[in-house]
């Protein structure tokens, strides 16, 4: 177990849809295995892999990634999506309401956030590892 | 300066890794880092340079265009030789300002600025 005054940040970039192939699958388990030690873990789904956030996934037969992702959110990750891949794939609408832009939608788990690219750079930017799913 | 290295080895077009590489890659580097996206496989066509205006033709984004912003902004983009002999494109045929390099020296520059990777 990492000591919290030591608490390194293990920074994830998932590319790839679940189901069509594991990586969603293989960062999920990864990533709850850094939190059981001790990590600090963020996630940043971009491009496809924003699907990985929506709600009442029901797989028969494959890795359920929308309850593994509920999980992560419950043992403290963060998890950001892309905004405009989120956008383009109509999770969200992101236009401006009150100043601010509308997030709200009820095809996305609870508790994964929305970022622009810049939200990824910060991430990559405090990071002590850095591990890529999916896009090769 | 924070480093990162970005892989791309899919071709552009036909998959969104390229565009979205080189857009991680410009908002990366526009914080001030240090980048350096490398073309392996089928990603070095992503820096040919005579890219017939794709988002007019087929609505998706010319990674020529991206890649000559990045070069702009002092990115460095390098191509594997070898991937590019065997499919049979010249260094000439590349956008000016990307570099060829061999294995070997890709291997090297991976190992000096990837301190951040990301594969795309």
């Amino acid at each position: 177990m990492v000591e919290s005054s030591k608490k390194k940040t293990v920074t994830m970039m998932l590319f790839s849809a679940p189901f069509g192939s594991q990586y969603a699958d293989h960062l999920c388990r990864v990533a709850e295995r850094a939190l059981d030690k001790g990590y600090a873990v963020e996630i940043f789904l971009y491009s496809d892999a924003v699907h990985a956030q929506m709600t009442e996934q029901n797989p028969k037969l494959f890795f359920p990634v929308g309850e593994a992702v509920k999980r992560l959110i419950e043992k403290g990750a963060t998890i950001k999506s892309c905004e405009i891949c989120s956008i383009a794939r109509g999770y969200i609408k992101g236009e401006l309401k009150d100043g601010k832009k509308d997030y709200s939608s009820t095809k996305v788990i609870n508790g994964v956030n929305f970022c622009s690219i810049y939200g990824f750079v910060d991430m990559l930017s405090r990071a002590d590892r850095v591990l890529s799913f999916g896009g090769s | 300066m924070p480093k990162l290295v970005i892989e791309i080895s899919h071709s552009p077009f036909g998959h969104e890794n390229a565009y979205a590489a080189l857009f991680a890659a410009m908002a990366w580097s526009s914080m001030g880092n240090e980048v350096t996206v490398v073309l392996r496989g089928e990603g070095v066509h992503t820096a040919r340079k005579g890219q017939v205006d794709p988002f007019a033709n087929i609505n998706l984004p010319s990674t020529e265009k991206q890649v000559n912003e990045l070069l702009e902004v002092g990115g460095r983009v390098v191509a594997d030789r070898q991937a590019l002999q065997i499919r049979g494109i010249r260094a000439e045929d590349l956008i000016p300002g990307a570099e060829v390099l061999d294995p070997e020296e890709i291997r090297r520059v991976m190992m000096e600025c990837g301190e951040r990777f990301l594969s795309f």
